[in-house]
């Protein structure tokens, strides 16, 4: 699904000169049309990685916020050349932080915010509004307007219902500024969607600013330091605030296939008896396997009792934890990171699950899971031999970031999912300090 | 399909296609089926969550009832529901508005679309309208006039219409009505609906077919003796007397759900999963489908009237005897016939159908009965090998059988029959959505490919259509066997098989 430009060239006005000029746009240059009733959907769009790859002259522009095939493979190859740990996501802040280290004065044309993919686009925001920083700190504002409607085969017959896009770019300091003027922009009585499109590391002010509720948020708890990560995706549920963590979508086909094995009700009496679960992931952001586990242990009605680091081993530490079952046995977690040869596109991506389950008087049973592109034979080791095995692979939704997007905006709630809204908060404290 | 245990796991996961921001509208709201069905289905998919926060449903009727009256009006009919869910239903309550309206007053309708714009300010529902027409039969052609006149259908990605059976009377009557719909919409708008495809075993029909390779070389005349097709009920006429003294068996079952799945059973593979190329292949078998008989269709249908039964402790009243049902009535409440379809994958393949009320056990049924081993190399413990036969349950205990000959213990080389038993409730163990969900789902969704299209609609009138005009003309021709409730129907139903030397299948 090939994004779209904006069909008219952006406008550069002064940025107090916008919320005038928008509404004028309406009531006269578009008149006839009030615009779709439909949300608003304000991006936080740094895009440091595709901005510093272009900059050192590792991928032509334009700089358009995309997570392209091409910019993934320049942010493979980076990976190495940073000499990072081939288990390095392309998505990592730590990649872009390691080319913001090298020499570079490339540049090209930056088109944040005036690309919509289509998937976007065929849900007709009414207000698209892009907050773009750049590399350079003292890069004054500049701010974009255009009108933006869909095209014929996205729109059907009927009227035309239009949008219109804002781009506020500059420095950090600019953009704080620009703030300012994002507020009223933001139709009050439909829905807004703020989606933070980068690291829960950077900018807490401006994350603060923009994600009041109730507006919807749209974060990924893959970027940014497992703590902080999880400790925002607390905290903002707790507010009664709708929290949508794509990294938490992306467990979607994960708990499909372990809820699959045990949908036979013969198999199902096995999961008051699980004595052991076992989750491998790539590199060190844990949050994607916390999450999972935190799933399966208030699914199952677990306590947790403790978790605590687990000894080093070449790859990075891992992560164990003890919880109580219903019935006051236990079950032990570890969480491993495990090297691998291509990372995934973020952080953290799932390799493998292990759940052992021991019913009195029955075998055991081992469920193994893998990822498609990855294998399981640590998780295969250690007497699994000796059970009945289900064993599944993983498919890998191969979805854009958008994609997801576009499915939220496309049927979105105004709470967090409940099942996330329970995970999250366990995913938090099974993290040791 | 009952679940004998839950999954925990399987909690929130039915999420993955949402549906859009959008306004219901059902008219008819105060009627049996928004109450009985629609409601109990939308307020199951809110609470799995596949209903978006911009969401509303607007009751449409005559009655003067005001938004408070029918949220408590539903409430009232969802009582246990509710008590369950009480938090949940006060938030999916709020969803719920009422409007007043009189579909054959222009003004009303006029004052619909006001109301519904003001709906998706209040509701962010982003013009997304579903009509949903839980009305009489006669205003289904008036009713999607007047949403044209009022400009409500204009816009074809965003409105739509759902119409409830029967979708005419007849092939003229079809034909006439899809003219009339065709012309307020364009097809992708309008929805029939046959609820029978709501059915998840319905579904799985194709999935066996298309998804597993050993069955289609072998779905074709030169494997399958036959096809029986069975629809059968426990239950009498109920209270629908008014209704089914004019329709009858045919029309309220053969023409729409018994022919549904004939056409999934029978239609050749789509290039792909889309509805079009779904529904394309269903309205070419259809076409192709005939009496066997069409010059004397006497001769390849039997039609039966249930009569008095039970015991002297649970007497049950034949048909004539049932309130609201005329003393000297013909109407058909069971009938079986023997098609045909001219096409290169069944050509002389014989498919029976049967349908009726009062019979021994609630059930629905594929059956595909193989042509026998050419030789007979073994002795049968009955006789004669049983012929292989792939058995589709579609309700209840769903699933499929295949029985096939094996051998039986002992010394000898005997062969016997053995049935290898697939069952939803043991694989899976969660009950699959009722009906109504899923296909309200997929109304909303704006899919398609579980409803049926105008010409799928008209093909099947066609196919009937002898039989039609000789109960019309010449009733005498095809005349009203009594069978006692209870009993597998009349006697003469047999005799459509046994010319053949094939007998119905007893399940």
């Amino acid at each position: 699904m090939a994004p779209q430009l904006t069909l008219q060239a952006p406008l550069e006005l002064p940025p107090d000169q916008v919320p005038a000029y928008l509404e004028s746009l309406w009531s006269q240059g578009l008149k006839g049309s009030a615009g779709a009733a439909t949300f608003t959907l304000v991006v936080w769009e740094p895009s440091w990685l595709q901005q510093q790859l272009v900059r050192t002259g590792r991928l032509d522009g334009p700089i358009s916020g995309l997570l392209s095939e091409e910019l993934l493979t320049a942010a493979r190859g980076a990976v190495t050349d940073c000499g990072l740990p081939p288990s390095t996501a392309p998505s990592a802040p730590e990649l872009a932080w390691a080319l913001g280290q090298q020499e570079g004065q490339h540049s090209a044309p930056d088109l944040r915010g005036q690309f919509v993919d289509r998937a976007i686009s065929s849900h007709r925001p009414r207000r698209l509004i892009t907050l773009a920083p750049t590399l350079t700190a003292d890069t004054p504002l500049e701010t974009l307007v255009a009108a933006y409607c869909p095209l014929p085969e996205e729109r059907g017959s009927g009227e035309d219902a239009c949008g219109d896009v804002v781009v506020l770019r500059g420095g950090m300091g600019a953009i704080q500024q620009g703030l300012a003027i994002l507020q009223p922009l933001i139709e009050p009585d439909l829905p807004c969607w703020v989606w933070w499109n980068g690291s829960l590391d950077e900018s807490p002010d401006v994350l603060e600013a923009l994600a009041t509720p109730p507006r919807r948020l749209v974060l990924d708890s893959s970027i940014g330091s497992p703590r902080r990560c999880l400790d925002q995706l607390v905290q903002r549920i707790a507010t009664g605030q709708a929290v949508n963590d794509l990294n938490w979508l992306r467990l979607r086909s994960w708990r499909e296939s372990l809820a699959m094995v045990f949908d036979p009700p013969s198999r199902q009496g096995a999961l008051q008896h699980v004595v052991q679960l076992d989750i491998d992931v790539e590199g060190q952001h844990p949050v994607k396997g916390l999450l999972l586990a935190a799933w399966i242990a208030d699914r199952l009605g677990w306590h947790l009792q403790t978790s605590y680091r687990l000894p080093a081993n070449g790859d990075g530490e891992g992560i164990g934890a003890e919880f109580q079952r219903h019935d006051g046995e236990s079950v032990q977690f570890r969480l491993m990171p495990v090297p691998v040869g291509l990372a995934k596109t973020h952080p953290g991506a799932l390799v493998g699950l292990r759940l052992i389950c021991a019913p009195q008087g029955q075998a055991p049973l081992c469920v193994i899971l893998c990822s498609e592109s990855g294998g399981c034979m640590r998780l295969e080791a250690g007497g699994v031999a000796s059970m009945e095995l289900a064993e599944e692979v993983v498919p890998m939704p191969n979805e854009s970031e958008e994609m997801e997007l576009a499915r939220l905006l496309g049927g979105g709630h105004d709470t967090t999912n409940p099942l996330l809204a329970a995970a999250a908060p366990l995913a938090a404290k099974l993290l040791p300090e | 399909m009952g679940a004998t245990l839950t999954n925990p796991l399987r909690v929130g996961l039915r999420q993955e296609r949402v549906i859009p921001p959008q306004c219901l509208v059902i008219f008819g709201a105060s009627g049996d089926l928004t109450h009985r069905k629609l409601i109990p289905a939308l307020f199951e998919l809110f609470r799995q969550r596949r209903l978006p926060s911009e969401f509303a449903v607007l009751g449409c009727a005559r009655r003067p009832w005001s938004d408070e009256e029918f949220r408590s009006r539903m409430a009232e009919a969802l009582a246990p529901e509710v008590k369950r869910h009480q938090s949940a239903w006060n938030q999916f309550a709020a969803c719920l508005f009422y409007e007043p309206v009189d579909l054959q007053q222009p003004a009303d309708a006029v004052r619909l679309g006001e109301r519904l714009e003001a709906i998706d300010k209040l509701k962010a529902t982003r013009g997304n309208r579903t009509f949903y027409l839980s009305v009489s039969p006669a205003f289904y052609a008036s009713g999607c006039r007047s949403l044209a006149a009022a400009g409500l259908l204009k816009d074809p990605s965003r409105s739509r219409v759902v119409i409830e059976k029967p979708f005419g009377t007849d092939y003229a009557s079809a034909e006439q009505l899809n003219r009339v719909v065709q012309s307020c919409g364009q097809e992708q708008q309008i929805f029939r609906i046959d609820h029978y495809l709501g059915k998840e075993t319905v579904q799985n029909i194709l999935v066996l077919r298309f998804a597993n390779t050993i069955f289609e070389p072998i779905w074709n005349r030169n494997y399958i003796a036959n096809v029986q097709i069975t629809a059968a009920e426990t239950v009498g006429v109920e209270e629908r007397a008014g209704y089914y003294e004019s329709s009858g068996a045919l029309r309220d079952m053969v023409q729409n759900h018994l022919t549904q799945m004939l056409a999934l059973t029978t239609m050749e593979a789509p290039g792909r999963f889309d509805p079009e190329a779904i529904r394309n292949e269903k309205a070419k078998v259809l076409q192709a489908a005939r009496l066997a008989n069409e010059e004397e269709p006497w001769k390849c249908c039997v039609r039966g009237q249930y009569s008095q039964g039970g015991n002297r402790l649970n007497p049950v009243a034949g048909y004539r005897q049932e309130p609201g049902v005329n003393a000297n009535s013909t109407t058909e409440t069971y009938v079986a016939m023997k098609l045909f379809i001219d096409n290169w994958r069944w050509q002389g393949v014989p498919f029976y159908l049967r349908t009726g009320k009062r019979l021994p056990k609630r059930l629905s049924e594929v059956v595909l009965t193989f042509h026998e081993a050419p030789v007979h190399l073994f002795d049968a413990a009955g006789g004669s090998p049983t012929a292989n036969q792939l058995i589709l349950r579609i309700q209840p205990d769903e699933g499929a059988g295949f029985v096939f000959e094996v051998k039986a213990p002992g010394s000898g080389m005997r062969s016997r029959p053995v049935d290898m038993h697939f069952s939803y409730d043991e694989s899976f163990g969660e009950p699959s959505d009722e009906g109504y969900v899923r296909l309200l789902a997929d109304a909303m969704l704006g899919d398609p490919t579980l409803f049926t299209r105008s010409d799928e609609v008209e093909a099947a009138w066609r196919l009937y259509t002898p039989l039609l005009e000789l109960i019309e003309d010449a009733p005498w021709q095809l005349p009203i066997h009594p069978y006692e409730s209870g009993t597998w129907g009349p006697g003469a139903a047999d005799n459509l098989l046994a010319e053949e030397g094939l007998m119905w299948r007893r399940p």
